[in-house]
Parts: C-alpha cells; sequence; structure tokens
C-alpha cells in the first residue's frame, strides 16, 4: 500500500510527457526542482553524490544574515525551518509526490530534443536500502576501515559504512565500497533489516523528459596551485572551506575554530582573498569570497575572544542588498581590520608553526607579520563534469568553462529545452542561486504549459500528498477516547536498551488506552500495516507511536494513520530512540523508566488532540503585475504564455521603464531589440491586459483570493477598474539619483552615466573633441545610508571603452572606492585599464572635489594614493555614477500592499537569502529594482522566478491554509494589542467588526493564511483567548508535564 | 526516582523548540552522546511558546528543575520567539526566588541543531544542579501528609 518513494532504482512510466529532470542536487537543483512539482510537473531530480544540499549543506552561517544553514534544507540538515524552505518536500517519508530522487547517478547520454529528450543514466551501487534503513548506525560502528571525511574536508574521519551527514538526504547509510573495502560482510552480518547488499551492481536506465535542468554547481580552485602560499606544506594554511567546516555547529569541533597543528584557539587569523579568482588563471572575479572571508571574520571575532581578524583584499566587493553595512559593521562593530594587499608568499615559523606574512603598511613600508592561522579564499571554478556533459548535451561553455547563455535569455543554453541555474552560470551567492533556480524552473513551466498541474498534489494535510489517495475520514467527534499505543523494538536500537515489555505493559495501565502492541520495525511494512489494522480491528480514534524520532517519522505515521480514515492531528510520538535509548545506553532501568515517562505524556497530549482542517479556496486564473519595465513585461509573458492572465499596470504613458534610455551593454547586444521584441509581444498576446497611465489604488485579500482597484488617468479624471486576481507581482523598478552634487545641474560638462550614453550614442562628434574625460564613482544621497548599486562599475567601463573606441587619445580618469566588476565582468575592468583607463581610488576621508575655475574650465582634485599627493584634473566633460534609488511610488504602493521596506527604500523579501523573490505575505511576489538595482539579464531572470513562483500557486487547485495556527476567541479577547505588538510576523490585527469580552467593539484577527504557528502571542495574551491549534495550554499543562509516574 | 538508593536523583522537564533544539537533541542520539535519564523533553512549536504558565504548571506538578532549549539568539526559526522565552524565564527565576523554589531551578540554553554535545552538556550541567539543589521544596509539601 505504501511505496516508498525515495530510491535509486527507477521503476515508474518509460514514457512520461510532463516529465523535468533536474541535474544537480545542490541547493538550485531542489529549489528547481520543488517549484516544478509544485506545477504539477514530474521531476526528476539527479545528484552525483549520496546526497544532497551539494555546498551549501557544509556551510555554517550565510552572510550577511548570520542564519546556520542547519535547518534551512540541505543535505546535513533536513528537516528543520520548513515553511519558508526548501527541506520539508525532500523529507524521506514526505518527499514530494512528484519528486524522484536519484542519488549516486550520473547522466551518460542524452538523445532527443526539447520536449522528447531520452535521457541515460548511470547508477552507483549505494549497498543500502534506502527504504529500509533505520539508521541504527550499527553497520559503521563493525565497519574496520576508517577514512578521511570530506564532508568534514578531511578535518574528521568517517567509516566505510557511513552516513555523510547526521541530517543527510536520503535519511540513509551508504557502504562505500573502494579499494580500502576488504569485504569483510561485518556490516551485511549486523544489520538488523537486512537492507545491505554488497553485491548490488552499477546499472543504468533510459528516462523520457521534455525538459533539462543543469544545476551543476562549482567546485573550489586548487589551493595547491598557489605553491607560494603553503597550502598543503603548512599545516596551519587552511581553505576556505575548511574554515566553514571549523566554524560550523555541525562540524567537527561543534564551531569551534581550533588551529590544525596543535589544536589551540588562534589569536591572529589572516583571510587571503582572490586565490583561484581575479588573476592570470581566473581571470574572472568569483564573486562571494569577499562576502564570506568578512562572515567567517565576524564568526571568529564572535567565538574567540580577543582574536585578530585582519582580511587581505584588492577591493570590497559588497554588492547586494545590506551587504554594504554587513562591512561596516564587520568593520566598525567587531573590528575586523582589511588591508589592501595581495600577499604574494607565506613563510612559516617551523618553531611554531606560525605565518609569516609580508604587506606594506599604510605608510607604503613593506613589514613582516605573524599570524598563527591564514585562510585562503578560494573562488569558485567550473564544475569538473562540466565539459563531458556539456559535449553529450551539446551545450555551449563560455571562455571560463561555465555554461554559456545569451544576456537576454539567461536561463536558456544553447540546447533549446535545456536550461540553466545556479553557479554552474556564473559565479554568485544563494540568493541569486534561488532566484536562478526558480526562474529556470519558470522556463520550463513555460516550455510545458499544456502539461501544467497534470499531476496535482495537495498540501491539504501536514505531510504532501496526491490529493484524493485516501478514504473518507471518520467522524470520532461523539466517539469516547480510544488509544492505540505501538511501541517500536527497532531491534536493538530500542530494544538493545529499552525494555519494551515493561513499557508496554505500563501503558496498558494509562487512560483510555485500549490497545497496546510492540513492533518490529514500525517503519516499514509489514508493521505498517498492523498499525492500520489495529485502528480498525479495535476502533482506535488516537495513536501513540513510540519509536524514532516524530522529525523524520511523524509524517509516515500521520499518513498511516490517515490511510486507515483517522485525521493526522490525532497521533502522538514518543521518541523512545535518538532522545531515550540512544542517549541512556549505560543506564537501561532508567531509560525504561523515561521512555514510559515520555509515552504517560504523549498518551495524555493525545488525548486532548482534536481533528485538524485546513482551510482551503481555489485560486482565480489572474495575476497582477504592478510596473512595466523589463521585469513586469518579463514576468507577464512568462505567465500568459503559461495560460494565465495577466493585467499589466503602468504608471507612465509607455511600456519599457529604464529600458528605452539604454541603448548599449558591455558584452555587446542591443537593449533596444529587447525593448521593441518585449513591448510587441505584450501588446500582442490575448492574456494580458496593458494599462498605462495607471496606479493601483487598493489592495486587499490573500494569496489566490485578492481585491484591487486601478485607477487609470484619462482626458475627464480617473478610470476605475476593479479586480480579482490569485497573485500580485512587484515590478516598480527604480531609478538613477539626481540630486545636486558635484555641480550636476549646474553646468552641464557634469553629467550622469546615462547622460553619457546619451552623447555617446546620440552626439558622438562631441566625444571625438574630449581630451580629458572624468568619472566618479559611488555618488550617492548624502544623507542616506550608502549601499552599492551593483551596476555602475560595469556601466562605468561599458561608457569608458566607448569612449576610449571613439578617441583612443581622450584620458579618462575614473575615481572609484571599490572596483565591483564581479563575476565575468572583471574582464571589461581589464579591457579598460588594457586601454589606458587611469583608474584612482578614493576614501571618505579624500573625497574628489569638482570645481569651475574662474576661466570656466572644470577642475576635479583627487587623491592620488600610490604617490600620497593631490591630483588635479582638467577635464571636459566629468560623468557621474549615481546611485540607483528606488522609483518615487515604492514607498506609498509598499503602504497599499501592506509590505514592509528595506533600508534602503526597496521592497522588502521574506527571507534575505532563502525567499528573494517573496514578501512574507504569501501570494506577493517582486522582481527587478524594485528588489535591488541589477543588471538586465538578472532582472529577466528576476522576473521568470516570480513568475514561476506564480504559476506554482496558479496551477494549484485549491489552495490550502491554516491547520496549527492560532486562533483567537473574540469572545475573551480585550483587544489589549499584546498580541498585535508581540507577534514577530505582525499578522494578528484588531478587528473592528469582531465583538470582544463584555460586548467591546473590536478583537483580534490572525489570519490563519499567513500565521506561522509559533505560538509566541498566545503565550502573552494576557486573557488567555487565543490557543495554538494542536499546541493547547491542556496538553502543555497537564500533570504528566511536570510529574513523573514511577 | 527520588530516591534510588545512590541519594536524591532529580526529575527535570525540558521545553523544547521542534526546530533546533529538537534537531540537537537528536543529533546527541544519532551520534550516540550520553547524559542522564533525569530529564523528560516536552515540544513545542518555538520556545516563543513557553507561556509563564508551562513553567510553574510543571514546577507544582513535581519537577525539581525546569529548563527551556530554544535556537541560537537570531536564528529562531520565528525570527525572536527565543527572545520572548529569555524575557519569560527571567521573568519567572524572580517569582521563583519569591515564592522559595529559587531560581536556580530554572534555566534557558540556545543551541544549534548540530550540537549534540552541547545539547548533552547542559542536561549534564542541569542534572547536577538540580542535584546538589535538592528536590523541590514542593514536592516536599506535597509529600507530608495533610
Amino acid at each position: 500500500m505504501f511505496e516508498p518513494r525515495i530510491t535509486n532504482v527507477i521503476s515508474g512510466p518509460k514514457t512520461d510527457a510532463g516529465s523535468v529532470m533536474v541535474i544537480g542536487g545542490g541547493v538550485a537543483g531542489m529549489r528547481a526542482a520543488v517549484d516544478l512539482a509544485e506545477a504539477g510537473l514530474k521531476v526528476y531530480l539527479v545528484e552525483t553524490a549520496p546526497s544532497l544540499g551539494g555546498r551549501v549543506a557544509q556551510l555554517g552561517y550565510m552572510f550577511p544574515t548570520h542564519d546556520c544553514v542547519l535547518c534551512r534544507g540541505t543535505s546535513d540538515h533536513g528537516y528543520g525551518c520548513t515553511r519558508p524552505a526548501i527541506s520539508p518536500a525532500f523529507q524521506d517519508k514526505n518527499l514530494h509526490p512528484n519528486i524522484r530522487l536519484l542519488t549516486l547517478t550520473n547522466v551518460i547520454a542524452v538523445d532527443g530534443q526539447a520536449g522528447d529528450f531520452r535521457v541515460t543514466l548511470r547508477h552507483e551501487p549505494r549497498h543500502v536500502d534506502p527504504a529500509r534503513c533505520i539508521n541504527c548506525d550499527l553497520c559503521s560502528i563493525v565497519c574496520p576501515v576508517e577514512l578521511p571525511s570530506s564532508f568534514q574536508m578531511e578535518l574528521a574521519t568517517r567509516k566505510a559504512a557511513y552516513k555523510v551527514a547526521v541530517r543527510a538526504i536520503p535519511d540513509a547509510y551508504i557502504i562505500d565500497r573502494g579499494p580500502y573495502c576488504d569485504d569483510c560482510g561485518r556490516c551485511v552480518a549486523v544489520c538488523p533489516t537486512q537492507c545491505i547488499d554488497l553485491d548490488e551492481r552499477p546499472h543504468e536506465s533510459t528516462i523520457h523528459v521534455g525538459a533539462i535542468v543543469m544545476a551543476l554547481g562549482y567546485d573550489l580552485s586548487d589551493a595547491g596551485e598557489y605553491e607560494e602560499l603553503g597550502y598543503g606544506r603548512y599545516t596551519n594554511v587552511i581553505h576556505s572551506m575548511q574554515y566553514e567546516r571549523l566554524a560550523s555547529r555541525s562540524g567537527p569541533t561543534e564551531g569551534l575554530v581550533l588551529r590544525p597543528s596543535d589544536g589551540k584557539q588562534p589569536q591572529r587569523i589572516a583571510w587571503l582573498q582572490c586565490v583561484g579568482s581575479r588573476d592570470q588563471k581566473y581571470p574572472y572575479c568569483s564573486s562571494i569570497c569577499c562576502m564570506y572571508a568578512t562572515k567567517e571574520a565576524m564568526i571568529a571575532k564572535e567565538r574567540l575572544p580577543g582574536v585578530h581578524a585582519q582580511v587581505f583584499m584588492m577591493d570590497e566587493r559588497a554588492f547586494n542588498k545590506e551587504f554594504n553595512a554587513y562591512y561596516e559593521a564587520a568593520r566598525k562593530k567587531y573590528g575586523v581590520e582589511y588591508t589592501r594587499a595581495r600577499i604574494s608568499y607565506i613563510k612559516e615559523d617551523p618553531a611554531t608553526g606560525d605565518l609569516l606574512l609580508h604587506y606594506p603598511d599604510p605608510a607604503g613600508k613593506l613589514i613582516q607579520d605573524r599570524f598563527d592561522l591564514v585562510v585562503l579564499s578560494l573562488g569558485t571554478v567550473p564544475p569538473r563534469s562540466a565539459k563531458t556533459l556539456a559535449e553529450e548535451l551539446g551545450i555551449e561553455l563560455n571562455e571560463y568553462g561555465f555554461c554559456q547563455t545569451d544576456k537576454f535569455t539567461p536561463l536558456e543554453t544553447s540546447a533549446s529545452g535545456v536550461y540553466v541555474c545556479g553557479t554552474f552560470l556564473s559565479p554568485k551567492e544563494i540568493a541569486e542561486t534561488f532566484l536562478d533556480a526558480a526562474g529556470a524552473a519558470g522556463d520550463v513551466m513555460r516550455l510545458m504549459s499544456s502539461q501544467l498541474g497534470q499531476n496535482p498534489s495537495s498540501r491539504e494535510y501536514p505531510f504532501l500528498s496526491i490529493g484524493d489517495e485516501f478514504p473518507p475520514e471518520r467522524d470520532v467527534s461523539a466517539e469516547p477516547i480510544r488509544t492505540g499505543v505501538f511501541i517500536c523494538r527497532c531491534e536493538p536500537s530500542i530494544d538493545g536498551v529499552i525494555d519494551t515489555q515493561d513499557v508496554a505493559g505500563f501503558a496498558e495501565t494509562l487512560s483510555n488506552v485500549v490497545h497496546t502492541e510492540r513492533l518490529a520495525f514500525g517503519c516499514i511494512e509489514p508493521d505498517l500495516d498492523r498499525i492500520r489494522q489495529a485502528i480498525e480491528a479495535h476502533g482506535l480514534n488516537r495513536v501513540v507511536v513510540a519509536g524514532c524520532s516524530p522529525r523524520t517519522h511523524e509524517s509516515l505515521f500521520q499518513r498511516v494513520i490517515r490511510q486507515a480514515g483517522l485525521n493526522p492531528y490525532l497521533l502522538a510520538m514518543a521518541n523512545i530512540r535518538e532522545q531515550c535509548a540512544w542517549v541512556h545506553e549505560s543506564q537501561p532501568a532508567l531509560a525504561t523508566r523515561k521512555a514510559k515517562e515520555l509515552v504517560r505524556m504523549a498518551v495524555d497530549r493525545v488525548g486532548l488532540a482534536q481533528p485538524v482542517h485546513k482551510l482551503h479556496l481555489k485560486p482565480t486564473n489572474q495575476a497582477l503585475i504592478i510596473g512595466g519595465g523589463v521585469a513586469g513585461m518579463q514576468a507577464a509573458l512568462s505567465i500568459a504564455d503559461a495560460g494565465y492572465n495577466v493585467t499589466l499596470v503602468e504608471r507612465q504613458a509607455q511600456l519599457g521603464g529604464n529600458l528605452r534610455h539604454i541603448y548599449y551593454v558591455a558584452e555587446g547586444q542591443n537593449p533596444q531589440r529587447l525593448l521593441r521584441d518585449l513591448i510587441n509581444r505584450v501588446r500582442g498576446h490575448e492574456r494580458i491586459q496593458v494599462l498605462t497611465r495607471s496606479e493601483v489604488k487598493t489592495h486587499t485579500g490573500r494569496t489566490g483570493d485578492f481585491r484591487a482597484v486601478i485607477a487609470t488617468r484619462a482626458g475627464d479624471g480617473d478610470v476605475k477598474t476593479e479586480m480579482r486576481h490569485a497573485v500580485t507581482i512587484v515590478t516598480t523598478g527604480g531609478e538613477e539619483w539626481r540630486g545636486e552634487i558635484y555641480l550636476l545641474g549646474q553646468d552641464e560638462r557634469v553629467v550622469t552615466q546615462l547622460d553619457l550614453e546619451e552623447i555617446i550614442v546620440h552626439r558622438p562628434e562631441q566625444v571625438a573633441e574630449f581630451k580629458q574625460v572624468v568619472m566618479i564613482q559611488c555618488v550617492h544621497p548624502p544623507t542616506e545610508t550608502e549601499y552599492c548599486s551593483r551596476i555602475c562599475c560595469t556601466n562605468t567601463m561599458k561608457n569608458a571603452l566607448r569612449v576610449k573606441m571613439l578617441n583612443p587619445d581622450c584620458q579618462v580618469y575614473v575615481l572609484y572606492k571599490n572596483m565591483i566588476t564581479y563575476g565575468f565582468r572583471e574582464q571589461y575592468y581589464t579591457e579598460a585599464r588594457r586601454r589606458g583607463v587611469i583608474f584612482l581610488r578614493y576614501d571618505e576621508d579624500h573625497m574628489p572635489q569638482v570645481a569651475r575655475r574662474p576661466d570656466g574650465q572644470l577642475e576635479v582634485r583627487a587623491w592620488e594614493q600610490v604617490f600620497g599627493r593631490e591630483m588635479c584634473l582638467s577635464p571636459d566633460l566629468v560623468a557621474l555614477s549615481m546611485a540607483i534609488v528606488p522609483s518615487p511610488g515604492a514607498a506609498e504602493l509598499a503602504r497599499i500592499l501592506n509590505v514592509p521596506l528595506s533600508i534602503e527604500g526597496f521592497f522588502q523579501e521574506a527571507h534575505l537569502k532563502m525567499r528573494p523573490m517573496d514578501f512574507m505575505e504569501e501570494g506577493i511576489f517582486m522582481a527587478g529594482m524594485a528588489h535591488y538595482p541589477k543588471f538586465i539579464e538578472e532582472t529577466i531572470i528576476n522576473a521568470q522566478a516570480t513568475a514561476g513562483r506564480a504559476i506554482t500557486l496558479l496551477a494549484k487547485k485549491p489552495l490550502y491554509f491554516g491547520g496549527p495556527v492560532a486562533v483567537v476567541d473574540p469572545e475573551k479577547c480585550v483587544g489589549c494589542l499584546t498580541c498585535v505588538r508581540t507577534c514577530p510576523f505582525e499578522i494578528p490585527k484588531i478587528q473592528a467588526d469582531l465583538t470582544g469580552v463584555g460586548g467591546i467593539i473590536g478583537a483580534a484577527y490572525i489570519e490563519p493564511a499567513l500565521c506561522q504557528g509559533c505560538g509566541t502571542c498566545t503565550a502573552e495574551c494576557p486573557a488567555k483567548a487565543i490557543q495554538l491549534v494542536a499546541y493547547l495550554d491542556a496538553q502543555l499543562m497537564s500533570e504528566t508535564v511536570g510529574a513523573w509516574a514511577v | 526516582m527520588a530516591d534510588n538508593g545512590n541519594g536524591f536523583e532529580p526529575e527535570i522537564t525540558v521545553f523544547m523548540c521542534i526546530y533546533c533544539a529538537d534537531m540537537a537533541a537528536d543529533t546527541a542520539g544519532a551520534l550516540h552522546i550520553q547524559y542522564p535519564a533525569n530529564v523528560k523533553l516536552v515540544k513545542m512549536p518555538c520556545t516563543g511558546k513557553t507561556d509563564v504558565q508551562y513553567i510553574l504548571n510543571a514546577f507544582e506538578h513535581g519537577a525539581d528543575g525546569v529548563y527551556v532549549v530554544g535556537c541560537p539568539i537570531g536564528n529562531c526559526h520565528h525570527v525572536r520567539g527565543n527572545e520572548r522565552a529569555r524575557v519569560r524565564v527571567s521573568r519567572v527565576k524572580k517569582l521563583l526566588d519569591e515564592i522559595g523554589i529559587g531560581s536556580e531551578r530554572l534555566e534557558m540554553y540556545f543551541v544549534s541543531g548540530g550540537m549534540g554535545e552541547t545539547f548533552a552538556r547542559v542536561a549534564n550541567e542541569m542534572t547536577e544542579r538540580i542535584r546538589a539543589l535538592g528536590p523541590s521544596p514542593l514536592r516536599e509539601l506535597q509529600s507530608e501528609p495533610s
């Protein structure tokens, strides 16, 4: 009856038109797979490694949020922060019904074309059946072979029979039968479920899919290539990923950074940037190292009192939301020291293992400095499997070996029907990887629009299901409580310590318990069926399973009791394995006593449990998009192409936004062609309604069922349009700040970079006259928070190169703070220097000065750092890189939508890293410069990502919400606002149409579609007017919580 | 377990969130890190759910010690439920001093899901502490013949 959905053996139909293959099981592949599965497509997720999670699984904390990644849905960290992230759909016992997970699998051949690929796979043996592995660790305990753990970056060991990490997905062991395994067979002999098969052979299979998503990820550059830095020779020179493991709470030292040579806490740590990045061999920028090194330095400062943390770097590339503030905090609050130097060699003091670095001090004098730990910030290189796979798929790679795509179709590879996302496209951080992944999923949904929703999945229950797979639910409301207790022996995991017979005998004496049964392995057949049969035979209406962790198995047993006609919330689990037997091995009598106590508590709790049903609604077929620039138009096309209606609202008279003023890009394509193409397709699309000169006036409702009023300016006043829609996308963009600074607006020779672009395109003869041009970077409103506008440096390179092209003799000076040409854009910086553009760095203490001399000549004074003196320039033109600021209407729109803005004034996403395109409010998304300044290709990706997310909601019928959430009893509510102030998500509202205690007007209301179920309000409510469903006060205050029975 | 022949053995109730804390407990299990069987684990969706009443109720029903385990500060799944809990725990500590039970019988800890060692260390620490303090005064009151 129950088919384990996780295996590396394929069953299932041979031809499956609505299916997609995602190659790569890191966060990009996982995200894309979930989105596709939610849109009703079948997904084969292929991963070479034995478990999911990729690089991110190895990281301890993310910048700049310092969230640990532990519970955010990666291999190491299967369960946990489930609601927003990606993990619950990958839990072994709750795998998304549309996802088939194929670990230890490689693609060896691909035939066919878009819509009809035949992919040949080779499956390496795991030698363990994941569906039967109970993670008892016995195979590992008896295994005589000890090897370095690659998950822990060789900082710890593992056995040949091992689990990649405690919370690996699949949640199972693996037998590594490398040359060191001598086939002793001890693991086979000891395995209690006989799930080990040492004779398992590799095998091949062929799968038919309609589209392929490449999410291959990246590899680290080889620290050993840089011999002068001593990696591999000096023990205390480690690389950044090793540092991540040391700093990770799931690392070998639970987050304590210790020196490899002597296990002492380091006192002076140096980070060396750009190792395998921005050099001769790897000329591109790896984009992430500046930020992760800062994170690592900050964590060192937090964990190691008094430590000196110094980062040696060329530029600070902090080019995303809140990154600038992060650097400021590192420098000022944490005291991380930054030194602009590229260390050319390291020497070791053999007596102490300390490392000697040479670099110039602020006065320019070369000094020697001693550190006890050096971390090499490794760059990213293309995945090693890229080349062969690219050849097999017929996709082009760029000059650096990453995937080649066009700027205006950034996620499409050169092979039709094959898409790319994540770091295989270009080096990038987690948030952008998620955008890519959702965007590639959006692309696939558009391609396979006729198959969307063909495999509907349901979130009706706390586990994922196919919707109609269960018998009708039994109404137990009138029945007396009849509890069944099932105790897993899990021999010898539980039975070896706990006397389960004794526990069972005790359970029988508890009130309402009518049936008690011991099971050999409750989590696998035939014992699962014994539970179903017992429910029927004994008329049970409450079930307790005492066994292993509810984290991994609750959804399984909830499903099982639902299969037997019971509401899934009528289950309670007692964890007598991980939280009892395994941690009290030396005190079996006391462990048995505790197991009884845990069972007693569970019986007590489940006796008070009531069935819980989620609310549901059918979403409309309509999306609303606010803002008609590239992002809005792109999102509109993606959604409309997938078969849903779109209303596109634009404030101005014309579509196009900023793109109307962009004539060329650094990469060479013509953005005006993109503009014409987008406008023509949007205007001509039967499913897109365009409302120009229009603004959203009101916006209410919830995901799936929003209402809005749109006002269109007409000759004789506003025309109002009312609409009902399922999703809203905010694409209101940003614009160049135009403040009075550096004589801008006072002297026509001082222009912005956009102005300069107009001159270059429309008046090139003027450029031919220039003898000297000065470009000043980072021009921002002096009183506002400073942040990196991300696109200006590359934009300046683009214009500087154009000026040099039109007029090679013209001197071009660029005054900059940090040159942020991240990723492959580094080549334009290199090219500009090659063509003679002169770069002068300035800082807060030496700001450039622009003035007009009495003779009318412009004068720019700038500090020359190398010579240590001021330079006086006399340019014909000064071009300013103005900050990108949010559109003027952003604040007003945020108020109407009731969504927050970030400190920079852009829209604030639900989570900086994990949910970059979502608002906390479900059903509202953002894309483009409304989120943060970004390039055209990034905007397109972002737009496709939101479109993909929108389609998953539109394709889902019905939408479920609520469940275990906080519910207010208005008759007890005094309207004191405590819950309103307490809620971390600002969800409770006082509603005037409700009547509170004593007939007062107004009582609190908590929207079930938004409530996150933490219960913080229930604990603060002075009137005890709020209860959290499934965690009732009565359940948490029963006698069993305090008193021990025996 | 008040007297098992070797002196006093405390009964301890642990309120913990189903995110980091439960995961840390499971990590301790997976790695077979040993700690005393005196601790009874009670799950909540978030330590923000820790009602002052729950703690007092546990003492009232016979717990000799109570501690609350949540995600590290700044890493709460519900943003700042753990901070709310911390404030409430310190409030209850004052109450416990006032009513003669003693604030040292209550504590709050912050662990990350991977910190199995730390979870076990905390259990040891609290068990040792309560063992040294002896049975809860409430329990002695209740066991006196009335």
